[in-house]
């Protein structure tokens, strides 16, 4: 057996009900549950978060403004069943890649054809898809034990620390 | 409540304090020893997790016993002698391989939410607060090891049995989980703190079906320990002199 | 392959228009080279940066002080995953990068080949240490590669914390007992010269800054940044009481800078070659945990692979 560092999940956070999932890294797991799980640890250490989605990086088909615009998605013919495909995308040039929505499509090529028109006139930095049945999402019900304990850890927060206070009442004592 | 129970109900929350100190010290050896990255982060989120939870029990003795809840913990924490800590002799156990860790915390994970879901409607407020807070950090713990320990159990044949021979020396010592608390006694009577041996019943049960499904191997019945938890096995004495060290430099100091 | 010079000349553009560039864009190949070395040796600092630091968890002298000091190292833990998803995105994989580090041929940070000897290390590593990267970060977080910009962007948040609870125990300490205000005065001692040493070689020495500062990595230089830290720290230093170990510091009104002695610069190359005090400890740590945690990573495989 081979020594591996195991396989890329791609993890996407959604810091308010009200707000889209964005992507946030990666983490390397064996699995889909592993990946939520590290996901959690590794991103979700300060708050805040209402839900986690992961799919392992090698389900995810991306193609850059360039490739769009260039004609490198060509025409895809192949037919197969339909499936959903979650849209992630970079709309602008300081923004983080965001859940837009989903397309239906019967391969990765037409599912980044579909995105790409879905985003209409602006073309996207950076488009990712992803077949639905690949991301594993957190579940609602998990929420408090997955999200909630990183509001109970103030010390990770910097302005739990009064630095300057104590640097200034020095300062005085010293008649500086 | 009487002083008398007060006292107990003290004693009783020190010895849990005491079980979630010294496996948090245990656990914080592994950072920047672990298999892989995320897992450093992992486990350290544990160890802070169950520290965390030390400092929460050592506030309410504090309380209790009518102590500064500010500075008591720290002196119970780094000015106690060995012999006067309360853990389980679990806890106090050498980190082990990756194997004997993740069970340990397994096994103790899983005995907590027992005893912590019994105390979660606990006539006193402050312990039932800090039981459901506490509870909340404990069920993520539990889905994590309990992926963990299936995985290990059943990943290949050498991890399989690293696994078996963790709990083979794990399965003896975790009874002491339940065995009844000292000051115990009084406060069930008083309907101030869940039967030990009714929830040692309850999690065994649930224990043994969960290694059992993860194809481990149970180890037949020996005679327990039964010593309390004021006998110590020769491990505490060198993990406290390390950990104290530092503070016990300046006793009466700010660290 | 000569690369299309109509291409290059696009990417210049991009680069000085402020876009970010992203994986899966055309990139020249020094670009990429580069960025490989400098994200995996962050990344490799970072996790080596967690071993002086966690074995004082188990001494750390309260509960608090104990808290703390496992949140900053898992941070730590959490800065190298960042950084090591940056580099890959970029098409290393984490098991060459980590090969490259146990094989003794990547670098890292040198400050992290020196030993942390007393608890009052834990307060300085943070004030020093700690308060060289955030500058270092802050500068990379404006840089032209988007993965990289945004984990900077992360890590200088959590950063923060890590200065400040540095300086909390440094303060602690030199307002204490006489005892306490020896051991981290000792501490200061010790680290300020290799902190100092952090931000690299002189600018006329540094053959890599004016490439970076073409694509929008490097923005500052090694020079500037360095005269930076110093001018911030020395006054702090001189507020607790504390002397840095430099005769030659003193206050340059003109400029508004604190003038400084040289480096030594013997000490500098032996350590970033490897003879520094820990190097080979830090090493042999790694290679421990990587060895040691084998089965463990082929358990999980094992497991995923039948399911």
């Amino acid at each position: 057996m081979s020594d591996t560092q195991w396989p890329r999940y791609e993890v996407f956070q959604q810091e308010t009900p009200d707000r889209p999932h964005r992507h946030a890294g990666s983490v390397h797991a064996p699995d889909a549950e592993i990946a939520l799980l590290n996901g959690r640890d590794v991103f979700v250490r300060r708050p805040e978060c209402s839900s986690l989605w992961v799919a392992p990086a090698g389900a995810i088909s991306r193609a850059t403004a360039e490739e769009i615009t260039g004609g490198a998605l060509e025409m895809d013919s192949t037919t197969g069943e339909a499936v959903d495909y979650l849209v992630f995308a970079k709309l602008d040039a300081r923004g983080m890649l965001t859940h837009l929505g989903q397309v239906r499509a019967t391969s990765k090529v037409q599912a980044l054809q579909e995105a790409a028109r879905a985003c209409g006139p602006q073309t996207p930095f950076v488009l990712w898809v992803v077949p639905a049945a690949q991301l594993t999402r957190s579940e609602p019900d998990q929420a408090e034990p997955l999200f909630a304990p990183a509001l109970d850890k103030p010390y990770r927060d910097q302005a739990f620390y009064h630095i300057q206070t104590a640097l200034r009442r020095l300062r005085q004592e010293a008649g500086d | 409540m009487n002083p008398g129970l007060r006292a107990s109900l003290a004693d009783v929350l020190l010895a849990l304090a005491d079980d979630e100190l010294i496996l948090a010290h245990r656990d914080s050896e592994w950072t920047g020893h672990a298999p892989i990255l995320e897992e450093d982060i992992a486990f350290a989120n544990i160890a802070l997790d169950e520290l965390g939870h030390a400092g929460l029990w050592y506030r309410l003795v504090a309380d209790l016993r009518g102590e500064d809840a500010e500075r008591y913990p720290d002196r119970l924490v780094f000015h106690r002698p060995a012999g006067a800590f309360r853990n389980v002799r679990l806890v106090e156990q050498p980190k082990g391989d990756w194997a004997f860790t993740v069970l340990r915390q397994f096994l103790f994970d899983s005995a907590e939410q027992v005893r912590l879901k019994a105390l979660a409607d606990h006539p006193q407020a402050s312990v039932a607060h800090t039981a459901a807070k506490i509870l909340t950090e404990e069920r993520y713990h539990l889905r994590h090891l309990q992926a963990w320990v299936t995985r290990l159990a059943l990943g290949t044949p050498e991890s399989g049995r690293r696994m078996q021979a963790a709990l083979d020396q794990l399965w003896p010592l975790a009874r002491q989980l339940f065995q009844p608390l000292s000051g115990e006694a009084i406060l069930v009577e008083a309907g101030a703190w869940p039967a030990s041996s009714a929830l040692a019943t309850q999690w065994q049960a649930a224990a043994m079906d969960f290694l059992i499904e993860c194809g481990l191997t149970i180890p037949g019945q020996i005679l327990p320990d039964e010593s309390g938890r004021q006998i110590h096995s020769a491990h505490l004495e060198p993990l406290l002199s390390e950990m104290q060290s530092v503070a016990r430099l300046e006793p009466q100091g700010e660290w | 392959m000569t690369e299309d010079a109509g291409r290059l000349a696009a990417f210049d553009a991009r680069i000085a228009a402020g876009e970010k560039i992203e994986p899966g864009d055309w990139m020249p190949d020094e670009y990429r080279r580069q960025l490989i070395r400098m994200i995996s040796q962050h990344a490799h600092s970072e996790v080596v940066g967690m071993l002086p630091e966690g074995g004082w968890i188990t001494m750390a002298p309260s509960l608090r002080r104990k808290l703390v000091l496992l949140a900053k190292v898992q941070d730590e833990a959490g800065h190298g995953q960042y950084l090591y998803h940056a580099a890959e995105t970029l098409g290393v994989s984490r098991e060459e990068m980590l090969e490259a580090l146990l094989q003794g041929k990547a670098k890292y940070s040198s400050i992290f080949n020196y030993p942390a000897t007393s608890w009052a290390d834990m307060g300085v590593i943070g004030w020093f240490v700690d308060g060289a990267a955030i500058l270092n970060q802050t500068m990379l977080a404006r840089c032209s590669y988007g993965p990289y910009a945004r984990a900077m962007i992360r890590i200088c948040a959590e950063e923060s914390f890590h200065y400040k609870q540095g300086m909390e125990i440094v303060l602690t300490l030199s307002q204490g007992t006489p005892a306490q205000r020896t051991m981290v005065q000792d501490a200061v001692r010790r680290w300020w010269w290799p902190t100092l040493m952090m931000f690299g070689p002189h600018d006329a020495e540094s053959p890599n800054t004016p490439t970076l500062v073409r694509w929008g990595i490097k923005t500052r230089t090694n020079d500037e940044l360095r005269q930076e830290f110093v001018n911030q720290t020395v006054p702090d230093a001189h507020t607790m009481g504390l002397s840095l170990p430099d005769p030659e510091l003193r206050f340059d009104a003109a400029s508004g800078n604190w003038r400084f002695g040289e480096i030594d610069w013997d000490e500098f190359w032996r350590v970033v070659h490897g003879d520094g005090p820990c190097n080979r400890e830090r090493l042999e740590a790694r290679r421990a945990a990587h060895d040691d945690g084998l089965w463990v990573r082929q358990a999980l495989e094992a497991y995923a692979a039948r399911t």
